[in-house]
């Protein structure tokens, strides 16, 4: 048996090593490149924000972690499996909601979907009736457990493909897009789902998505991919931090000259300088923390008073606008 | 035990289907209703009194063995064809169980509530006509069955190809009709025919009931050669479906892309 093929206490439940990822469109036999070169691993318990702009290949890596897809390059394991030559057995530990709202039967019940799809893994009515209970309860859904999907809200629906894949007792869950679609308020009581599921049970999640606070409030580390690749791969707290670090807004006591003015914008090109009736401000954005130096340089050429220096708290979304916009390569001190 | 969930699951499923859509299942009881009983009174009418019992007993039979071969040729396809559009194709491919195994399970719950429907309609029909007949469905019932294994890989066959190309109407209604020119042809005339699937299932019941012979009476080669035919259609159709998984996770195909 090759090495790493063994089951068993593998520390890295997921191991994504340099995947590709090409289709052909179907009218134009153009070649789109979805996914090229990722790797990533993921740790037991871990949860996983994949953010990324649409077509960035988020779903593309999501469908070959569950072997839906198959890379054209590259190896997953799960668990220490490889999903391209033992696909079954990598899935007794995965389940997924995939994209989209057509993850459930639409002509079947909540509670029946519920137990189809926990029949189709080999699992008994009797086995997870008493997890069924929990679920419903927990995803307020026990009023309509003898509803059909197909009168229930896009929300609704949501919540019990969510318990649908939690139901399958697996230790990792693939959750893509969430709570794309979903008005502000269910959008929010998702989430608020997802962070008592995170805390209180010990699952591994990858959660892929535009909705920033998800990301946020969830996850332990990101990923963000762009045009196929991984653009940042760090800690959620990092990011925050270090955007936090190098985003400053200086209030002066007077205003600059034409000459500090010139050098301000030839130095620091997306920094802001304004001129208000009681105050001057600069904010900048810098890309190393060194040339904060630089910067007080230009003040001090003229003599020109810094009152105060303040952080510029950004949110998860400036920062994550940042880095796809911008396409920089932050990498990582 | 695994099986037998996966088994339990899908038979619940299939049968709430069939609940909740009671219309098309009405449809569908009435037209074998209707079937059964024409059997019954046009042979009554235009037949020899004297075989009378036989030609019934013989057409009741080929309309049930013709109807299941049907279902359960067209049954895994359009399973995947739906499943495909509704876009829970991927989540069934999500089951550690594999996908040929839910199917095998649809399948064999289609068979279990089919023969339940079949039994009560015979009756039903046995009743309206006043005609009892001696139907003794243990000479020719393992036939049938045997002979529905083999259609179940022809099944996983066409299944394959709708994972990929999604669309096998067409494709079914000619697999039709080449289906019932088979059935006209005797094997005598083409022995070779034996090799296709169902047509030697088909030739072994016609010889029971013309011929009024019981099961024992039917020569071991001829079972041997309708088991081996049925496992190699399974093994095949099974290779054909895992073979177009295959592809069809390559090139994408398996959502709604
Ligand atoms: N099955 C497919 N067939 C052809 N092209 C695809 C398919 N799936 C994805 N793509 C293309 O691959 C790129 C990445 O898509 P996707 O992985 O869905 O990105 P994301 O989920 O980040 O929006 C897109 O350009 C998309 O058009
Ligand atoms: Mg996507």
């Amino acid at each position: 048996m090759e090495a790493g093929e063994d089951e068993g206490f593998v520390e890295k439940i997921i191991e994504v090593h340099g995947i590709r990822k090409s289709f052909k469109k179907r009218k134009t036999k153009e070649i789109i490149t979805a996914v090229n070169d990722v790797s990533f691993d993921v740790h037991r318990g871990e949860v996983l924000g994949l953010l990324g702009p649409n077509g960035a290949g988020k779903t593309s890596t999501i469908k070959m972690i569950c072997g839906l897809l198959q890379a054209d390059e590259g190896s997953i394991h799960i668990n220490g499996l490889d999903i391209q030559k033992r696909r079954l057995k990598a899935l007794k530990h995965i389940s997924a909601v995939l994209e989209g709202n057509r993850n459930l039967y639409w002509r079947l019940t909540v509670r029946e979907n519920l137990e189809y799809f926990a029949g189709n893994r080999g699992l008994s009515r009797k086995e997870v009736a008493a997890q069924i209970e929990k679920l419903l309860s927990q995803f307020h859904l026990k009023d309509k457990e003898n509803e059909l999907v197909n009168g229930l809200s896009r929300g609704m629906q949501q919540k019990l493909a969510i318990a649908v894949a939690l139901l399958a007792n697996t230790e990792v869950i693939l959750l893509d897009e969430p709570t794309l679609g979903l008005d502000v308020e269910i959008s929010y009581e998702l989430r608020e789902i997802l962070k008592t599921i995170v805390k209180e049970e010990k699952r591994t999640i990858i959660i892929s998505s535009h909705d920033m606070p998800v990301v946020q409030e969830l996850c332990d580390r990101t990923i963000i991919i762009n045009k196929g690749t991984v653009v940042v791969d760090e800690r959620v707290e990092n990011l925050l931090k270090l955007f936090e670090t190098r985003a400053y807004s200086i209030k002066l006591g007077d205003a600059l000259s034409e000459a500090q003015q010139l050098k301000l914008q030839r130095k620091f090109p997306l920094s802001t300088y304004k001129v208000g009736t009681h105050q001057t401000t600069v904010e900048v954005n810098l890309e190393h923390s060194e040339d904060i130096y630089e910067l007080f340089d230009i003040f001090k050429e003229e003599g020109t008073q810094v009152e105060s220096i303040d952080r510029i708290t950004i949110d998860f979304e400036q920062v994550f606008m940042e880095i796809v916009k911008g396409e920089k390569n932050y990498a990582m001190a | 035990m695994q099986w037998l969930n996966l088994l339990n699951a899908n038979i619940r499923k299939e049968y709430i289907e069939l609940k909740r859509y009671l219309p098309n299942t009405i449809a569908l009881l009435l037209t074998f209703y209707i079937i059964f009983l024409a059997a019954f009174f046009g042979i009554m009418f235009v037949g020899d009194p004297a075989s009378f019992e036989v030609n019934v007993q013989y057409s009741i039979i080929s309309v049930a063995f013709w109807s299941l071969t049907m279902m359960t040729m067209n049954f895994i396809g359009f399973a995947i064809v739906t499943e495909a559009m509704r876009g829970t194709l991927e989540q069934l491919y999500m089951s550690p169980l594999g996908v040929w195994k839910i199917m095998l399970t649809r399948i064999i719950a289609q068979f279990i509530l089919q023969m339940v429907f079949m039994v009560i309609l015979l009756f039903a029909a046995m009743l309206t006509s006043g005609q009892w007949l001696n139907l003794n469905p243990m000479t020719t019932l393992p036939i049938i069955l045997i002979t529905m294994v083999s259609m179940t890989g022809v099944s996983f066959m066409i299944a394959g190809l709708a994972i990929i190309v999604k669309q096998i109407q067409a494709f079914l209604q000619i697999f039709q009709f080449v289906l019932m020119a088979l059935v006209f042809i005797p094997i005598s005339v083409a022995p070779f025919l034996a090799f296709a699937p169902f047509v030697k299932g088909v030739d072994m019941v016609r010889t029971i009931m013309i011929e009024n012979i019981t099961l024992t009476q039917i020569p071991w080669a001829d079972y041997s050669f309708l088991i081996a035919n049925s496992i190699v259609y399974l093994t095949l159709g099974l290779v054909v479906f895992r073979s177009c998984e295959k592809v069809a996770m390559k090139k994408g195909l398996l959502g709604q892309y």
